[in-house]
């Protein structure tokens, strides 16, 4: 059941998530479409996510938006927003750091191993850093020793977070300490996408990859097409799977396996690492309430069910 | 030959891998039911390509790891080809051998053939130099009329009836028990039962015979097809033809519901094979290549200077029954038997999945339940009051089910 309308206020709206937005120019969602969307997502009960560009928006657009209770997705030049959103771990580090933010930071596996001690003296003055590895489906064996090691730290230095009364939420490290169900992107099946050509999409990054796999419009509703292939239930992975954190992206999905409900060998692999990383760290630090079991396998395909 | 047939049936028994040359696009036929639709006299495999495509399996031992091997020649019409198959022959068993591969011992090649040119020298010369670890199949309809409503010749539109049966003596004779696949479309279906009785005529006892996954069935093609196998039951029964004959529309294991846990498995084994078409991409099926697809884009899974990507075989290799099916087939009452082709659900799809089952054939399979429900009604209460039941269980055919 759809819960959450993002609304992609621009063309420019910066990416908050795996895909990359390489459009150059400006083009504001039209205001009839925008206000459309808003009554759209009322109808539907849907909560609204507006996603900004850099550029100020007019006026009239800030009115519109304020008529209705929503979150913001901004670059983090804004400073202020829901959520605030940098392009790398030394972005993130430069600029005025507010502890009561919420930080998306988009890396590659070369900004996050490089910088990792940058990081880990920045990211515990926050109440909550979602951190998105955008090359995920580049990792190799070694990439993956060197994020196994990488995580290891993270948690070190959040044992002593914890051991001084603190505590700062990793997506990657602590999701999985707090969570007893999957908790997942859900695109397509509790999220879409409106995007400035006033059609729906799956996710922002359908639409950039190709305008045409829009999945509605607003003159015609919503439409998803094999919505099924959406759900967790058929995932065949996935539903067996405890990396209940994995945001189980389907446009990853569809770009390394073809399919929307199988993920790659690497993210697998790199959910597993993080699920590992979060279950030691809970044996440790006992803070929740949780069971995370142990398993001897990284990519759940080597315990598939078969018949 | 009674060496050859034991050594078959002990490599029947374990797990082959399939592997399949694409080695031409070219046909002498242009059959109207044939789901190859790009079919060209272009597309030709290289022994290069080829030898390439042999190297990267075969230097992966661990990776193709299954007992045996089937190399499968297809095309087109794969004797087309004979000089380029017999150089890969070769090359497989100098490799395998020199690698000391565990399939050295363990390999067939298989072809399915319209058998026009079985009995040209350059195709017998090969049969004789192979006839140890070879099976092969000629494709023949049924009765000239049958045949040639479907099989004829691209060029002229005549029926190739008669070229094909010349070959089946020497066929049988160098095959015993040799088994023909036979494919029904809509228009086929009032000459089922005399098609079927003349293979038998011939002398081909092992009759593999199904109906095209393609949403070809037109208002009434059930009931038809159903009073067909009816007519065909009743002769098959009352000829005593269920002692050394076998027709696949009749089995046991068919028309019962199947359990959403139990019985899970994916009918189709895409993604376990592996095909290998002429520019040296690598494709789960030979179903999944550019030529046989109507609607979709070919999915490449490789090729034999990269290898193969073993992300995108993931899907394939987690395909269940009921993660791909409605609700509705999940639930039917007669579910067991009921048969579907990855390559056509992927063709026939929505969207760009293989995880939608295409359901063309339900009526058409309820049809075939129903006979095949009165076909063992029928023949065992003959048996028994024959008082030959258990001796019908004893020696039955055991029949393995194989569609494409």
């Amino acid at each position: 059941m759809l819960k959450y309308l993002v609304i992609l206020l621009d063309e420019k709206s910066v990416s908050f998530c795996h895909y990359e937005n390489p459009v150059k120019e400006n083009k504001l969602i039209s205001k009839e479409d925008l206000k459309a969307g808003i009554l759209f997502a009322m109808k539907e009960n849907l909560n609204i996510q507006f996603v900004y560009p850099s550029e100020e928006l007019p006026k009239e657009y800030s009115e519109i938006i304020n008529t209705i209770d929503h979150s913001d997705i901004k670059p983090i030049s804004k400073q202020r927003a829901d959520v605030l959103i940098c392009n790398s771990v030394t972005e993130f580090s430069n600029n005025e750091i507010n502890k009561e933010q919420v930080y998306v930071i988009r890396t590659k596996k070369e900004d996050f191993f490089t910088n990792l001690s940058l990081l880990k003296k920045n990211i515990f003055k926050v109440q909550r850093v979602n951190m998105v590895l955008t090359d995920i489906d580049t990792f190799s064996e070694k990439d993956f020793e060197k994020y196994k090691e990488a995580l290891k730290e993270l948690s070190l230095e959040t044992e002593k977070q914890i051991g001084k009364g603190g505590f700062s939420q990793i997506n990657i490290l602590t999701d999985r300490i707090m969570l007893k169900q999957m908790n997942n992107c859900n695109a397509g099946a509790e999220v879409i996408t409106l995007a400035p050509n006033g059609k729906f999409y799956v996710c922002p990054a359908f639409y950039l990859e190709d305008e045409k796999q829009s999945i509605g419009s607003l003159s015609e509703g919503v439409n998803i097409k094999n919505a099924q292939l959406y759900q967790l239930d058929h995932a065949p992975l996935c539903r067996i799977c405890d990396s209940y954190h994995c945001k189980r992206c389907v446009w990853l999905n569809k770009k390394t396996t073809f399919e929307l409900n199988t993920p790659s060998h690497e993210q697998c692999v790199v959910s597993h690492l993080e699920r590992n990383a979060a279950k030691d760290l809970l044996l440790k630090t006992q803070i929740f309430d949780n069971e995370i079991k142990e398993i001897d396998y990284l990519d759940p395909f080597e315990v598939r069910e078969q018949w | 030959m009674n060496q050859i047939k034991e050594d078959r049936r002990q490599w029947q028994d374990g797990m082959a891998k399939s592997i399949t040359f694409i080695v031409t696009k070219d046909c002498q036929l242009a059959c109207k039911y044939c789901y190859l639709v790009g079919k060209n006299e272009k597309e030709r495999m290289t022994f290069e390509v080829a030898k390439q495509a042999i190297d990267y399996i075969l230097e992966r031992e661990e990776e193709f790891n299954e007992e045996s091997v089937t190399w499968d020649f297809i095309g087109g019409e794969p004797f087309l080809e004979i000089e380029l198959i017999d150089k890969i022959c070769d090359y497989l068993k100098q490799r395998m051998f020199e690698l000391n591969h565990h399939w050295f011992n363990s390999y067939r090649f298989n072809f399915s053939t319209n058998g026009i040119n079985y009995d040209s020298k350059p195709v017998q010369d090969y049969i004789k130099k192979n006839i140890t670890h070879l099976s092969i199949g000629i494709t023949i309809d049924g009765t000239e009329l049958k045949h040639d409503l479907n099989r004829v010749y691209k060029h002229s539109g005549k029926g190739s009836y008669k070229d094909v049966v010349k070959n089946i003596p020497l066929w049988l004779e160098q095959f015993p028990g040799a088994g023909t696949k036979v494919t029904i479309s809509s228009a086929d279906i009032p000459y089922i039962k005399e098609s079927v009785l003349h293979l038998y005529s011939l002398g081909i006892k092992q009759v593999n015979i199904n109906v095209v996954f393609e949403d070809v069935w037109k208002e009434g093609d059930d009931k038809l097809f159903e009073e067909q196998l009816m007519i065909l039951a009743d002769e098959i029964i009352e000829k005593e033809y269920y002692r050394e004959y076998t027709c696949s529309f009749f089995s046991e294991r068919l028309g019962k519901p199947l359990d959403k846990k139990l019985m899970n498995q994916n009918w189709c084994g895409a993604g376990k094979m592996l095909s290998i078409d002429a520019q040296g991409n690598f494709y789960p099926c030979t179903r999944f290549a550019q030529y046989s697809l109507r609607d979709k884009q070919a999915l490449i899974i490789g090729n034999v200077k990269e290898g193969i990507n073993k992300n995108l075989l993931r899907p394939f290799l987690c395909l269940d029954r009921c993660t791909q099916s409605k609700q509705e087939c999940i639930d039917c009452e007669v579910a067991e038997g009921c048969a579907w082709c990855q390559g056509e659900n992927y063709d026939a799809a929505k969207t760009n999945t293989i995880y939608e089952r295409s359901t063309a054939i339900c009526k058409m399979h309820k049809a075939r339940v129903r006979a095949n429900n009165y076909y063992w009604n029928k023949l065992f209460r003959k048996l028994e009051l024959e008082g030959e039941r258990e001796k019908f269980e004893k020696n039955k055919k055991e029949f393995n089910e194989k569609i494409c």
